[in-house]
């Protein structure tokens, strides 16, 4: 590669970004050419994320050097990002709802525009540049998907844009309009404007991509011509890491069966039936948002369920709310720590002891010095490591906090535990102590189901994997059999 | 720096304190008639009725809730207890009235429950529709005529108590404040209803992942602020011995600004009825304090306001 510095519209060198507990870019450096479709690929949690909203301006980089266009930027914002000619579009879109689509484009710019009349005009011609029939004076509550994405693209359009980066465009499209998005992709390209894409879909990536960089733990593993490299070389890269000592010995503890749930539905799954035997643990792979947490969350009683049945111990059981969930022994530790597990000001004491107040009380009293006692027993035995019970939770970090939430559910003396996501932002060391006791409770007689991002960890773990597409369960795994690659394969449909 | 960060914390953690004794101290050297055993006794009766308001609307506020219906809640049991006096005698009527209170507290929950608007803003919204149409009940119970306990032909001696009594020479409605404060600690810190309150109030999609009746704790919040609000309208109307229909008009703000300058975050999950026993004295001698010094009424307004800001003020820095 020819790097001719006048043909280089971004590079970024040596990047770093470091959150509390996890290093989320590690000296990453790409080089994106002018008037090239850039892919950007890699599991959830990789760090294609934080990379964009660095660029973006959204979080700040630790250490490195960003040069766009020729301009070493130091910092920026979103707004600085946009005039400088970088547009990013955001999977949720970043659109005002109540407004049209010619508003839309030239938000808050209607006076250097020239008025209302103006900005109709200038919209209908970006739009007719890209060979898109939408109204201007449409509201963007009443468009698809595929028609926001036209108008985000026209947004960035309107900005002179030398750069634009997609985060996963396609994952609410059909297949028709992802063919359109592609003619579009092309016809920037020609005009000589970069594009970043980025997605989880092999496929698209071989199709509209000139080149494709892969992150791994926000590390960059290779930047290649689209051409040069095979999906199976791809999908090895992503996956990659040797993973021997970072777990330990899988369980063998299954027995019979515990769980067994019928035709769950909802709004986003279809007959979902699958069953968890006892001192199994089952992992549950697909994309986010492919609906493997509705099911875990409808399960426990969380979510609005069309219809399902659900047997417990041989029993039909009817769960309307986590009440039931609990009051059955079913425990969860939910994917956001944060705004989802803990009550972040309370203390440790506290977000331990939250699910057990019915044993802690008598006659509707607690007993505050059972309560201490649960706490420190919960935090010697996970050792969790706190400066007292009585800390504020949110001053531990993230493995520490997760220990909690685990803690809390063994005081119920739950058999069936919910994990979601339950490593997710937490170092190395955490993560083996977590998986340590997931193997503790399956030795005990409990039983797992396993939700995570992270393909390793699923597959060295689990008992038995269950692959989740588009809220459908599309095949059933043993994860001592089949390679990763084949499982990746399956998830990604 | 250490020792400074301590100081730091020390006047933050206790600003309200600190605030009531400057207050009380410049009170003295420029007036020193605040020192008179009447000026005292006034400032316990004034005490009255807006604590019991601010008890209430504590318990809502650590729930996560702001319970703007009280204004409402005041004037229609002030007005109903009257009438019913002569109908079922006082003890009956001061059962009724306390109990009326609690309904419309339940009833606001129920409503608020149905419409699913457990976020806060949607829920200060329906308390503030749940006070107009308790208030607009009052007015038309009475058809906007103010009621007088000293028509009414039977014996009101309880009401009497209540209103001016005392014992010693500390008022009855002080030690019944007390009473109920103490109650309240104790159901909040002591009880598991009270700390299922503080969890919803602190996070209420973590309470319910893990089994925490969400509706129940609205229920209880808002009987409890409806109960208190009672309580207090029952205190007001006893004492200046006649309720008009708008007798809660702005309680709720009041109520609010004590429990805020008392330490009790607007956040949720976080306070206590003993930081509102603070937050209710330094509102009270604040507007004592002010009537002495002769300051107008409407620049009293103006400073109750900064007092507000500046607790909300001085909270955010305390969690940063």
């Amino acid at each position: 590669m020819i790097n001719d510095a006048t043909d280089i519209i971004l590079s970024m060198e040596n990047v770093n970004k470091s959150f509390p507990g996890v290093k989320a870019l590690d000296n990453a450096s790409i080089e994106i050419r002018r008037g090239v479709v850039h892919g950007i690929v890699g599991e959830n949690g990789a760090g294609k994320s934080t990379l964009m909203k660095i660029l973006s301006g959204v979080y700040e980089k630790d250490s490195g050097k960003i040069v766009f266009d020729g301009e070493n930027i130091q910092h920026t914002t979103p707004i600085l990002s946009l005039k400088r000619g970088l547009s990013i579009m955001y999977q949720e879109f970043n659109l005002v709802n109540t407004m049209t689509v010619g508003e839309n484009i030239f938000l808050g710019r209607f006076r250097e525009i020239g008025g209302m009349k103006a900005v109709h005009k200038r919209a209908r011609e970006l739009l007719d540049s890209i060979d898109c029939k939408i109204d201007t004076r449409r509201y963007v509550s009443e468009l698809s998907s595929s028609e926001k994405q036209m108008v985000e693209i026209c947004k960035a359009l309107s900005f002179d844009s030398k750069l634009i980066i997609m985060d996963e465009p396609s994952s609410s499209l059909t297949e028709d309009e992802l063919r359109r998005l592609g003619i579009i992709i092309k016809e920037l390209r020609s005009r000589k404007i970069s594009v970043i894409y980025i997605s989880h879909k092999l496929d698209e990536i071989f199709e509209f991509c000139d080149y494709v960089t892969i992150i791994r733990d926000g590390r960059v593993i290779a930047t290649k011509p689209t051409s040069d490299l095979s999906r199976s070389d791809m999908v090895a890269m992503m996956i990659g890491r040797t993973i021997e000592d970072e777990f330990p010995e899988r369980p063998h503890c299954v027995k019979d069966i515990i769980l067994e749930v019928q035709n769950l539905n909802t709004r986003k799954l279809h007959d979902v039936s699958f069953t968890l035997k006892r001192g199994e643990i089952l992992g549950l792979v697909g994309l986010v948002g492919a609906g493997r947490t509705e099911i875990v969350r409808a399960l426990f009683g969380a979510d609005k369920v069309f219809g399902h049945s659900v047997i417990i111990n041989g029993k039909k059981v009817n769960i309307k709310s986590p009440i039931d969930a609990r009051n059955l022994g079913m425990a969860f530790v939910p994917e956001d720590r944060k705004s989802q597990g803990l009550i972040l000001p309370f203390s440790v004491k506290t977000n331990i002891s939250m699910a057990s107040l019915k044993k802690l009380s008598r006659r509707g009293f607690l007993n505050t010095y059972e309560e201490s006692k649960m706490a420190e027993r919960q935090i010697e035995g996970l050792s969790i490591r706190t400066p007292s019970a009585s800390t504020s939770v949110e001053n531990l970090s993230g493995g520490n906090q997760q220990k909690c939430i685990i803690g809390r559910w063994l005081e119920t003396e739950a058999n069936i535990l919910i994990l979601d996501e339950p490593t997710r932002g937490i170092d190395v060391g955490a993560k083996y102590e977590i998986y340590l006791l997931m193997k503790q409770v399956v030795e005990n007689g409990g039983s797992i189901i396993l939700i995570s991002s992270e393909l390793p960890e699923v597959l060295n773990m689990s008992n038995r994997v269950l692959t989740i597409t588009e809220g459908r369960i599309t095949g059933e795994f043993n994860p001592e059999e089949v390679s990763a690659k084949d499982i990746m394969n399956m998830a990604i449909g | 720096m250490i020792k400074n960060g301590n100081i730091k914390r020390f006047l933050q953690n206790n600003a309200v304190f600190i605030a009531i004794l400057v207050l009380v101290i410049i009170t003295i050297i420029v007036e020193p008639k605040f020192l008179l055993p009447e000026n005292l006794l006034n400032i316990m009766r004034q005490f009255g009725p807006l604590s019991f308001v601010a008890l209430g609307m504590t318990l809502a506020i650590i729930g996560g809730f702001i319970d703007l219906s009280v204004p409402g809640i005041i004037s229609l049991v002030a007005v109903l207890t009257i009438s019913f006096i002569d109908r079922i005698g006082q003890v009956g009527a001061l059962i009724a009235g306390v109990t009326a209170g609690c309904l419309m507290g339940i009833l606001t929950s129920i409503i608020i429950i149905s419409c699913g608007a457990l976020s806060s803003a949607e829920s200060v919204f329906l308390t503030f529709g749940m006070s107009a149409v308790y208030s607009a009940l009052a007015l038309l119970y009475t058809g906007g005529a103010t009621q007088h306990m000293s028509y009414l032909d039977s014996s009101t001696t309880i009401f009497d108590t209540i209103g001016t009594g005392q014992i010693g020479i500390v008022p009855f409605s002080f030690i019944l404040f007390v009473v109920l404060m103490l109650t309240l600690y104790v159901f909040q810190t002591k009880t598991r209803m009270g700390r299922e309150i503080c969890l919803t109030g602190g996070n209420k999609v973590a309470a319910r992942l893990v089994g925490i009746s969400i509706e129940k704790s609205v229920l209880l919040v808002f009987a409890i602020s409806g109960t208190m609000a009672a309580v207090g309208s029952i205190v007001l109307f006893s004492r200046v011995t006649t309720a008009s229909p708008l007798l809660g008009q702005g309680y709720e703000t009041d109520a609010i600004l004590a429990v805020v300058v008392g330490g009790t975050p607007l956040s949720g999950g976080k306070g206590s009825v003993l930081r509102t026993m603070m937050g209710v004295m330094l509102v009270t001698l604040l507007s004592n304090c002010m009537n002495l010094l002769g300051v107008s009424t409407y620049m009293q307004s103006v400073f109750e306001g900064a007092v507000l800001i500046m607790a909300i003020w001085i909270d955010h820095r305390r969690q940063k």
